[in-house]
């Protein structure tokens, strides 16, 4: 796309003996909205702070613009952060915070032929750029309000603008929408993009939530344990993902044990399935993942496969079905509706079948045998919520 | 509820009234006109006229302030950065010196009082051992010895008030958002810099409470105080306790109404604050939408705010280093005396005279006096202990020979008190007052006069007589009463003086053993007989006029009070123009005439009545004059106090405890 400008070369990062970052290599191009998404403790808040300057990693080096910045302090990287929960200062007004990192800011005194000495940026011009900032998040005639007598949106706002005016190069965000509700964190999303293509930087984005991460982002990069599990678009990710990992904390899965028999021929339960991938060794043993939405109803005697559903859940757009295929449930997604205890058959086409190869993931993900709704709920709570108690042992 | 509404009512009146009305009664009789805390005399502003003027309390306030202006400036500077340290370690670690910084504060403060005194006492010993063996080796430097004094009492007030501090800013650290220290360094803050635009607005109100906190508590300290001060410095709790040992003046309820209405303010002002921010934060919520541009504040405005911390700033340092200035005189006296036992104006004399500084304490009793030279760390240099302690003195070899050619004024004593039984080749003393020890008794309360000791064992005045709560002189009574020396060491006859008032007190003779609050109790007419000083018989007089006072005919106590100088005084010379200061004629005038006790001085003896109708303008009666300062027949009949053997002492201590009041 366009040229590098940070990169992490065999990055490793241990607290107290236990290994948060296993030898992260990754590059951040210009211009570029890339997202660190994994479940918690997978490592991508630490990457953040790394790069961010918080945190220095135990080994391994931090590139910027060609220049290795391990041991540069926050204040003298050309990054700037915005934190979980704003960080806003309290104390001060809307306009004093976003004015903040220009206050701070010391720039070669063009009178000065040396260029050693330094002097602030001229009142004028701060007030010039604040205000053009506050336009850009909409937050023009709320100068005077305290953080405290804001909502979590116009926090959220008042935080992105407090990093923008100050210019960085990259614009660092963790996790910056999990404290809002739903709609508004759907409104964020798109007003992010908008304002990442406005002011033409590179943002990187830290989350747990698959669906922000595939609206928003140019590049993902899918975190577990430490370890980076797959880089690429949101189509790349999603269509073609590497493991069991990615492929069930991208969307939802059916991950099914297969055979690879030959190019194009994978098998199933015994049956042969016609797919698209190929370059496997003949009989390789494989991971077959098959999205709920590639799945097709059809009357038992069409079926490739035929199962009993197990369970149905209506969710407006379609219906989320349980199907057992020989004790091993899958989820379909489909606009028939399908009672309880019938039995259908299925056909999958060749471009809806993605084959994997076997990885430590396999067998762990895919199967909705303990399928419900708020069990996959109560999952994403506690990830949230993990999150911030890992932070706070920090 | 609603039935109790009025029992509830009234519980919360009676709770009011208990809490408040020994305040309220405090408050009123600082007004007082005459100098009783029972009598009303009317309204009057003379106590605090008096109290501005007592250069004591003065020094004292002085001495309060400064501690507690210091102490809670480095408790607050030491205990917020320890706060900060603690909040950047684990938690676990945390916890812990959390709850170690709590021990302190929940520690009796008399554990804490007396263990940082024996710390103090015990370096400064090794320390000036060192010293004078270092100085004696070489010429070159020259180390100080070291006493306890303002530096000790400072070091102390520091160390109790830090976790204070640090109680009431950790809490501020725990609610602040963790990132905003990490926000503040990614727009450009070093680690200092973050530290003072955010993390220092952010605990700001935990600061000011903390450091508010550890204000009042240096201001209200007595007890730690007490035993961190060493006798060179005072403060304002120490000097009020050194005054109420012999009688509650009123100055005491004006001092101490000042000190309530302090504190009083001190805490509105924490309460306004509180209201403030509340109110700051309600209107913050509500402000409207500006349409228009907004400016920030003025930079004139900011510049004045800055200007005017600045200026405060400079004050008070400017203000401490002219303190410290005057603080260090050339030449000074540490003199320790008893409360209320010298006519003030007269220190200030004797600065104005010779330039020499005055560092005037006081003790309550001999007892206390004794120890606390036994114990280290005193550097008085004059003492004015009583006859029989300053025996004791002698006899422990703790006073230092006085160079009488320095001392001319000691011509002026009348012979009468030279060369008594405690220094019988007058080679360590100069007098200072002296009196009787007799009976006081209300005339409207008995039938006839009260002319023996009797009265104080008689079944008649049953649950009318205050026995004076002090050992020797209880004791003593007995003794007379049964034609005894009060100086006996023929255990049969104390034992027997001790039966004596066994019996009376199994017979309800006694409504108490009392000391202060003899006044209270004679000047109220709530007692009817009691045995007490001729001086404080003539302060109680002027409050109820039906007191009469009798030197009883089996004979009486007499006392001399003497000025010595310690035989480790660092100021002798200076110790001895005091001495001749004190013992000059007019200075005994004004002494007589202030504590109404009888001048040594045999000029100022003979001229009081004229100095007292030239200051008065009326005669003084010679009936009065008499009991101030005995005749010669009436002192026939009195002994002095000799310091007695060790077995004897201990075992007036047992009978005493025996005896089980």
């Amino acid at each position: 796309m366009s040229k590098e400008l940070i990169r992490l070369r065999n990055v490793c990062m241990a607290f107290d003996d236990e290994l948060v970052l296993d030898n992260i290599n990754l590059y951040f191009n210009d211009k570029e909205f890339l997202t660190l998404l994994g479940p918690s403790g997978c490592g991508k808040s630490t990457t953040l702070r790394i790069i961010g300057g918080f945190t220095t990693p135990t080994s391994g080096d931090v590139i910027f613009d060609g220049v290795r910045i391990n041991d540069i302090p926050p204040y003298q990287r050309q990054v700037n952060t915005v934190f979980q929960k704003y960080a806003l200062f309290p104390h001060l007004n809307v306009y004093e915070n976003v004015a903040f990192g220009l206050r701070m800011q010391r720039l070669p005194d063009p009178n000065d032929p040396t260029g050693k000495k330094k002097v602030k940026i001229p009142e004028e011009e701060i007030h010039q750029r604040v205000m053009e900032m506050l336009e850009v998040v909409s937050l023009k005639g709320f100068e005077h309000r305290k953080p405290e007598a804001l909502s979590g949106g116009q926090q959220q706002r008042v935080a992105i603008a407090r990093a923008l005016v100050n210019r960085p190069k990259v614009l660092l965000l963790d996790e910056p929408l999990a404290a809002l509700d739903l709609k508004l964190r759907k409104d964020m999303q798109i007003e992010l993009k908008r304002i990442q293509q406005q002011v033409g930087i590179t943002f990187i984005y830290v989350t747990h939530d698959q669906e922000e991460a595939l609206t928003m982002s140019d590049t993902i990069v899918v975190m577990d344990k430490g370890s980076i599990q797959q880089i690429g678009t949101p189509e790349d990710i999603y269509n073609e993902p590497k493991n069991a990992f990615v492929a069930d904390f991208i969307g939802e899965s059916n991950i099914i044990d297969g055979i690879m028999v030959r190019d194009n021929e994978v098998q199933m339960y015994g049956k042969k399935f016609p797919c698209l991938d190929g370059g496997f060794a003949p009989n390789e043993p494989v991971d077959v993942v098959i999205r709920p939405e590639d799945i097709d109803i059809v009357p038992v005697s069409q079926g490739q496969l035929i199962g009993t559903v197990t369970s149905v859940t209506f969710k407006g757009m379609q219906y989320d079905i349980i199907v057992d295929f020989k004790g091993f449930k899958w989820l379909i997604q489909t606009t028939d509706h399908c009672p309880e205890g019938e039995r259908i058959g299925i056909k999958i086409d060749p471009d809806g079948i993605h084959v994997m190869k076997k990885s430590k993931y396999s067998g762990m993900f895919g199967d909705y045998s303990s399928f419900s709704e708020e069990y996959d709920e109560m999952g994403d709570a506690t990830l949230a919520s993990d999150e911030e108690d890992s932070a706070d042992e920090e | 509820m609603k039935k109790n509404s009025t029992l509830n009512r009234l519980l919360v009146v009676l709770v009011f009234l208990f809490l408040y009305t020994p305040i309220l009664l405090l408050i009123v009789f600082s007004f007082n006109a005459g100098d009783s805390s029972i009598v009303w005399k009317g309204f009057s502003l003379d106590w605090y006229g008096k109290l501005f003027n007592n250069r004591l309390i003065m020094q004292s306030v002085y001495t309060t302030l400064l501690v507690s202006f210091l102490a809670t400036a480095i408790a607050t500077l030491a205990g917020t950065f320890a706060a900060i340290g603690f909040y950047a370690m684990r938690r676990r670690t945390r916890n812990l010196l959390n709850t170690v910084n709590n021990i302190p504060m929940m520690n009796a403060d008399i554990v804490t009082g007396v263990a940082m005194c024996l710390l103090f006492v015990a370096f400064f010993n090794y320390w000036n051992d060192f010293a004078a063996w270092f100085n004696t080796m070489q010429r070159f430097v020259e180390l100080p010895m070291l006493y306890m004094g303002f530096g000790t009492l400072l070091i102390a007030h520091i160390t109790f008030n830090i976790p204070y501090v640090i109680l009431s800013v950790s809490p501020k650290l725990r609610q602040m958002d963790k990132n905003l220290v990490d926000a503040a360094m990614d727009l450009g803050c070093t680690w200092m810099q973050a530290f003072w635009k955010v993390i220092l607005p952010e605990i700001k109100p935990g600061i000011v409470s903390g450091a508010l906190t550890a204000f009042t508590m240096s201001i209200d300290d007595f007890i730690i105080s007490y035993f961190t001060a060493g006798t060179s410095s005072s403060t304002l709790a120490m000097t009020i306790y050194g005054m109420t040992k012999k009688r509650v003046s009123p100055e005491v309820n004006a001092i101490s109404t000042l000190l309530f209405l302090t504190v009083l303010m001190l805490l509105v002002i924490v309460n306004v604050r509180e209201a403030k921010a509340e109110e700051r934060k309600a209107r913050s919520a509500s402000l409207p939408v500006y349409g228009a541009d907004y400016q920030p504040p003025k930079k004139s405005v900011v510049l004045a705010k800055k200007a005017a911390t600045g200026v405060l700033v400079c004050l008070v340092i400017g203000g401490m280093l002219v303190i410290r200035h005057s603080a260090k005189a050339e030449r000074v006296v540490n003199v320790c005396s008893w409360g209320e036992y010298i006519d003030e104006s007269l220190i200030e004399q004797f600065e104005a005279q010779t330039g020499i500084t005055v560092n005037y304490q006081t003790v309550s009793d001999n007892e206390t006096l004794y120890s606390q030279l036994k114990t280290g760390g005193a550097d008085f240099d004059v003492v004015v202990p009583s006859d029989y302690m300053v025996a004791r003195l002698i006899a422990e070899d703790m006073l230092a020979e006085i160079d009488y050619s320095n001392v001319p004024n000691f011509d002026l004593i009348d012979q009468r008190f030279k060369n008594l039984s405690y220094d019988p080749e007058n080679k360590y003393t100069v007098p200072y007052t002296w009196g009787t020890v007799g009976i006081i008794y209300n005339t409207t309360m008995v039938d006839e006069p009260i002319t023996s000791w009797s009265a104080m064992f008689d079944p008649k005045y049953a649950g009318e007589v205050v026995m004076i709560r002090n050992s020797r002189d209880a004791l003593a009574a007995g003794l007379l009463y049964l034609g005894y020396d009060v100086n006996t060491t023929d255990t049969a006859q104390i034992q027997e003086a001790y039966q004596l008032l066994a019996d009376a007190k199994a017979q309800g003779v006694y409504q108490g053993f009392y000391m202060d609050e003899i006044f209270q109790k004679m000047e109220g007419g709530n007692a009817a007989i009691t045995m007490y000083y001729a001086g404080d018989y003539l302060s109680m007089l002027e409050n109820n006029p039906d007191l009469a006072f009798v030197v009883p005919e089996e004979g009486s106590n007499w006392f001399v009070d003497a000025m010595c100088i310690l035989k480790d005084a660092r100021n002798k010379t200076e110790a001895e123009e005091w001495i001749n200061f004190i013992a000059s004629t007019d200075c005994n005038l004004a002494n007589m005439d202030y504590i109404w006790y009888a001048s040594p001085n045999a000029e100022a003896l003979e001229q009081y009545p004229d100095y007292y109708l030239e200051t008065y303008e009326e005669e003084l009666d010679p009936g009065i004059y008499e009991i101030m300062a005995a005749p010669e027949e009436t002192l026939e009949r009195c002994t002095l106090y000799r310091n007695l053997p060790a077995e004897i002492l201990k075992l007036y201590n047992d009978l005493w405890t025996k005896l089980g009041i």
